[in-house]
């Protein structure tokens, strides 16, 4: 990986500027704010946004998919808030309940108790030139949804990465095997109890002598499931059902400078790899102004903003897979609410 | 000039855009923009580092920031967005403005783009910006931001498009898509964006075309004559040639495949006289400076451009 080169100001001060644009003028701010007030109507009632009940703070934003109340979110950002409520145009619902988690597009399906909500209207296609304005919601009010806009910035494409999932170990290889070096604090491994020394003798019933070999097997996985390992401790032979866990779940991104420069994170998403497709757009949002509907001027809902990269980048899960998985969704919820 | 003449956009006349249809006039210019800015729009891969910059003439001529490219002919690779791998080599820079060029070296033609040489953009103008950020990735392409100009100075300009790392040496485009600055920094708020301005650049254009290391600004740093370190001991044999007595193990000149008892016969194309003409010609190079140099081992003649490191 190459370094990415870059001067932050601050090494040389700021030049003394001759003349500035007055801010409200500026691209984020007002004016242009209220030139798209049209398509804030449809982001007024096809967004929800999700409080935290602890500190009253809103902290994600969701899609309006259904009048009586399905919400599509980022499960990743969901999941760290025990207690929420949503306020969706001006009314507030806290009788909620997640009902289904699809773990491939990070979503998460959440259902209020209500009637007669205005769900986002879906675009026909998500193929948008580069360059074509798109508008998200920016910093909240209480009763307002503020529009904020961008540009479709870079081409549609397969993110990877992200999804992979882990033990929580450290491993090395040795004359007799493969021997566990380290325990990851809060991974599956700890919870199984495996333990400093362990020696790996079978995963799920194959024989493994290699850690290279030992790693392939386990990146095949890509739901959370567990897997069963045959363990030698001293003299005694154990076997264990270990859960499996998403490498960025328990270690986190790696950081780089431009994810500092990003604000690091606090403002961009704990999850923002492992997308199967997604459109990219440079509006400024954060880890906590995504979940919500990326719409076009006409109003109509192309994506739905999945991730918060850095500065620059926005990914959003584009219309056409995002049908496609919440009715898949929707099927699941339908099966646990009949069990 | 004919451009000056021609009207400008009506919406960078408005104090902002009143109505969808004035954002998608915008959006109009900007598209019909996009596919030449984007092609003439390159990443720099200077040794572990990347940046961007911008062609702008059919052989080959690139302008960027001076911190990107670090130095005078330092060796270049240049990635068009379809992943063209490019040789080139810097020229000029001034490292008070980080104004810096460089050329492409293999053969043309390029695509490229018309730069403002008018200086005609105002206060308020939409403007875009391109650029590798956080460096190449063929399947992302080339990433576009937009905004407006925000605040001029005279050496330094600043929009609210954003930019992060990889983005430095890009370029900064007025709606129509004519190269009016170059990014170079952040500042502290998220929406300061810095650019030199093309007119900075028309400054010393000269002399940066010609190679020259202007300013003593901290965008650069020149190379101190004498830092540069080969990593030879020379003697003059009996013959009177140039012999090499002692190599400094992990050297550049041991890297390059010289040898104790190699004779040393020209340094950057000049015959060498003595042993103080070698050591002479040394004392003028600083670190990351190349020297040329020709040798015989053996019966056989050798001939290396050699990159000088720090000294151990």
């Amino acid at each position: 990986m190459r370094v990415t080169i870059f001067f932050l100001s601050a090494l040389l001060g700021l030049p003394i500027f001759a003349s500035s644009l007055p801010s409200e003028q500026r691209k984020n701010n007002k004016l242009v704010q209220a030139a798209l007030s049209p398509v804030q109507l449809s982001l007024q009632s096809g967004s929800a946004v999700f409080y935290n009940d602890s500190d009253r703070k809103p902290f994600l934003y969701g899609t309006v998919v259904s009048p009586d109340g399905y919400i599509l979110t980022k499960a990743s950002e969901l999941e760290l808030v025990e207690e929420f409520h949503v306020r969706i145009d001006e009314e507030r619902y806290r009788e909620l309940k997640v009902v289904a988690i699809d773990t491939v597009w990070d979503l998460a399906l959440v259902k209020a108790e209500a009637t007669e909500l205005t769900p986002v209207v879906w675009a026909p296609s998500s193929d948008l030139a580069h360059g074509t304005w798109v508008v998200s919601n920016g910093a909240t009010e209480r009763r307002y949804r503020r529009p904020r806009p961008g540009i479709i910035s870079a081409n549609k494409r397969a993110i990877s990465g992200g999804t992979q999932m882990v033990l929580g170990v450290g491993l090395k290889d040795t004359d007799e095997g493969i021997v566990i070096t380290s325990i990851t604090e809060g991974s599956g491994a700890e919870k199984a109890k495996l333990q400093k020394g362990d020696l790996i003798i079978k995963v799920d019933d194959q024989d493994s002598k290699k850690r290279e070999d030992f790693v392939e097997l386990i990146k095949e996985k890509t739901a959370e499931d567990s897997i069963e390992l045959v363990v030698k401790r001293d003299e005694e032979t154990l076997t264990l059902d270990v859960e499996l866990t998403s490498r960025y779940k328990l270690y986190g991104g790696s950081k780089s400078r431009n994810d500092q420069m990003s604000g690091g994170d606090n403002h961009i998403s704990r999850r923002r790899t492992g997308f199967p497709m997604v459109i990219q757009h440079e509006t400024q949002l954060t880890r906590r102004s995504v979940g919500g509907p990326l719409l076009t001027f006409d109003g109509e809902c192309v994506g739905l903003n999945i991730a918060a990269v850095n500065r620059v980048e926005v990914y959003a899960i584009p219309v056409e897979n995002l049908l496609e998985v919440l009715s898949e969704m929707m099927e699941e919820a339908e099966a646990n609410g009949k069990n | 000039m004919l451009s000056s003449l021609l009207a400008r956009p009506y919406f960078n006349n408005l104090e902002a855009p009143e109505s969808l249809e004035d954002l998608k006039k915008i959006q109009e210019t900007l598209q019909v923009s996009l596919p030449k800015t984007r092609a003439a729009t390159v990443c720099l891969e200077i040794g572990e580092g990347s940046g961007s910059g911008v062609i702008i003439s059919e052989d080959g001529l690139v302008l960027t920031a001076a911190h990107v490219s670090g130095g005078v002919d330092k060796e270049i690779t240049v990635v068009l967005e379809d992943g063209r791998k490019l040789k080139g080599r810097s020229l000029g820079l001034n490292s008070e403005t980080d104004a810096a060029m460089l050329q492409i070296t293999d053969p043309g033609p390029f695509p490229f783009v018309e730069v403002d040489m008018d200086d005609s953009f105002k206060l308020g103008d939409w403007v875009f910006a391109l650029g590798h950020s956080g460096g190449f990735d063929k399947e992302r392409g080339v990433n576009v931001r937009i905004g407006r100009m925000v605040r001029q100075a005279d050496s330094t300009v600043q929009s609210d498009c954003m930019l992060i790392g990889g983005d430095s040496g890009g370029p900064l485009f007025d709606i129509e898509g004519k190269l009016i600055a170059i990014h170079s920094r952040v500042g502290a708020s998220k929406e300061e964006s810095m650019h030199v301005p093309i007119r900075e650049f028309q400054r010393s254009w000269e002399e940066m075309s010609k190679g020259e290391f202007l300013g003593e600004g901290g965008f650069a740093k020149k190379p101190e004559p004498g830092s540069g370190f080969l990593g030879v001991m020379v003697e003059e044999n009996e013959k009177g040639e140039i012999e090499v007595k002692e190599l400094f193990s992990k050297s550049v000149a041991e890297k390059a495949g010289i040898k104790v008892g190699a004779i040393l016969l020209e340094i950057d194309g000049k015959a060498l006289a003595n042993k103080d003409s070698f050591y002479e010609a040394l004392s003028t190079k600083g670190v990351e400076e190349f020297v040329l140099i020709r040798w015989s081992f053996q019966e056989e003649v050798f001939e290396k451009k050699i990159e000088l490191v720090e000294r151990p």
